[in-house]
């Protein structure tokens, strides 16, 4: 994951990547921190996702599964 | 709610059974609304949990059970549209068909056939979670009710029957009240059921075993057979002393007839009893059941002062009938239809005479026998059932011992890849190079879903 940037999540495209980092989610891996520290569960991600930068169902399940594979193969 | 600090937030979550991960700024807001979440569900669960309960004891209880039970098909839509808005109240729906309060003693009951009319409200969405059982059981019920016979309390497979029947079911109720206890919910209403089951079944067997018997004694008493007269005897037959050898005016003509008929009579018993003696443990040491027409000749001989020619006659008199007199003439080849009286050998019964003791214990050797074999198909059957459940349970294990749980699996395999997602973690290099996009690239989880770029 190294120091990409967080709109090369899945998911999180150019509008979504702004928003994430005005709130100081400006790297992959610090919003990879904040899924670890929900503890990995879905419906808590997915609707921080939401509140945090709007993103809809689709767009939040992509980077929860997205996390989520990740996790699997490297953690 | 606001006012909550962090450490207490986190104490009334585990206490509605959440475990929250790290309270920080950014997950504080989140763990917030899901405490909400929580308080919201237990709050619907308490309330059901009251009005239930506060139901349980009212004298209504009984008749707000019967649609529970009563569950005509057109009800069920109506009950659908109820369960959706109950389906959040995660305590009815979790703890399964029997998990409620006040629940009645089994869903037995309703398969009696109560057409009470379905009543709104939320007995019906419980109503609705039994109802596939309860459909099943309604259908189960008719099938045994007819394969039964005397029950006549149960009702039979059309609806038209049932209302009768509500008020049999009525009548049992307060005799079911009185075997529940109070509001114990899930636990007790599970060993009801299987009470009440056990009972059902039970009577069932009773009247299917006395059926049975009444079958078997009938098959008995069939073969045991009704001790057939020959069709032509004439036992009150006397010969009067008239000589009739010669003359052949009509009044001799019908005496000869009789006497034949009575020799024919005769040799019709010997040869039955001949006959019956040989099946029955053959205690004369005959051959076999056709009798060697000098024997037959001598004991008629013997029986009646008729002459030889008169027996010849009867011989011929058999030959020429078309009629089954129950007797058997045999030639040289037992294949052959003999035609001429020279070419019979022997002659057999058709119907031997047994003795009672003989024929019951034939009849019953029979009848145990077909029993059996009916036993073996069945118990050959569930062989092969037995069989085919281990062989697929064996594939579905080694299925799921190559891939893994999971929906996706299958559809990988049959695309020719592994799950890649579940390789071993890799260690990662204290110092991590500067070239790591290239790298991860090629050994990112490419899973379907577009990973890092």
């Amino acid at each position: 994951m190294g120091e990409k940037p967080v709109g090369s999540l899945a998911g999180i495209g150019e509008v979504l990547g702004k928003k994430l980092e005005e709130r100081g989610f400006d790297k992959a891996y610090v919003v990879l921190g904040q899924f670890l520290g929900l503890k990995k569960d879905e419906d808590l991600f997915r609707e921080w996702l939401k509140d945090t930068c709007g993103a809809n169902a689709k767009q939040s399940r992509d980077c929860f599964g997205c996390l989520r594979e990740w996790c699997d193969a490297f953690l | 709610m606001a006012g909550l600090s962090d450490l207490e937030l986190r104490r009334e979550l585990q206490a509605l059974g959440f475990q929250p991960g790290p309270i920080t700024d950014t997950t504080r807001n989140v763990y917030r609304n899901k405490l909400r979440r929580l308080r919201g569900e237990a709050r619907l669960r308490d309330d059901e949990r009251r009005r239930d309960e506060a139901r349980s004891w009212s004298p209504e209880r009984l008749r707000e059970e019967a649609p529970l039970r009563a569950r005509p098909a057109a009800s069920f839509p109506r009950a659908e549209a109820g369960l959706s808005p109950s389906a959040s109240s995660a305590g009815s729906s979790t703890s399964g068909p029997y998990g409620d309060f006040g629940a009645p003693a089994s869903p037995w009951a309703g398969s009696r056939g109560l057409a009470f009319p379905a009543r709104p409200g939320p007995l019906r969405r419980r109503a609705s979670v039994r109802g596939s059982s309860e459909d099943d059981d309604d259908a189960r019920t008719p099938d045994r009710a007819a394969a039964g016979p005397g029950r006549h309390w149960w009702a039979p497979s059309s609806a038209s029957a049932r209302p009768p029947s509500a008020l049999l079911g009525a009548d049992t109720r307060p005799g079911l009240k009185a075997s529940r206890t109070g509001a114990a919910g899930a636990v007790r209403a599970r060993p009801e059921a299987g009470r009440r089951l056990e009972r059902c079944l039970s009577r069932l067997l009773l009247w299917a075993s006395l059926g049975l018997l009444l079958v078997f004694l009938g098959i008995l008493w069939v073969k045991m057979g009704k001790p057939s007269a020959p069709q032509e005897a004439e036992d009150n037959m006397k010969l009067l002393p008239v000589d009739c050898e010669r003359q052949t005016d009509e009044f001799c003509q019908a005496k000869q007839k009789a006497a034949l008929l009575e020799l024919l009579h005769e040799l019709y018993n010997f040869l039955a009893i001949q006959a019956g003696n040989f099946e029955c443990g053959n205690p004369e040491k005959l051959k076999s059941k056709c009798i060697p027409v000098l024997e037959a000749q001598e004991y008629i001989a013997n029986v009646t002062s008729s002459p030889s020619a008169r027996f010849e006659a009867a011989l011929t008199w058999i030959l020429s009938s078309n009629k089954d007199v129950g007797i058997w003439l045999k030639g040289e080849d037992p294949s052959e239809l003999v035609t001429t009286v020279d070419k019979v050998v022997c002659l057999e019964s058709a119907r031997p005479r047994m003795g009672v003791g003989c024929r019951l214990s034939r009849a019953l050797l029979t009848a145990v026998t077909h029993v059996l074999i009916f036993f073996w198909c069945l118990a050959f059957l569930w062989g092969l059932l037995i069989l085919l459940k281990y062989r697929w349970r064996k594939l579905e294990e080694e299925e799921q011992a190559i891939c893994g749980p999971g929906p996706l699996c299958g559809l990988g395999a049959g695309h020719g890849t592994l799950p890649i997602c579940g390789h071993p973690p890799r260690a990662r290099h204290p110092n991590p190079p500067t070239e790591p996009a290239a790298n991860e690239a090629s050994v990112g989880p490419s899973c379907g879903i577009p990973g890092f770029q």
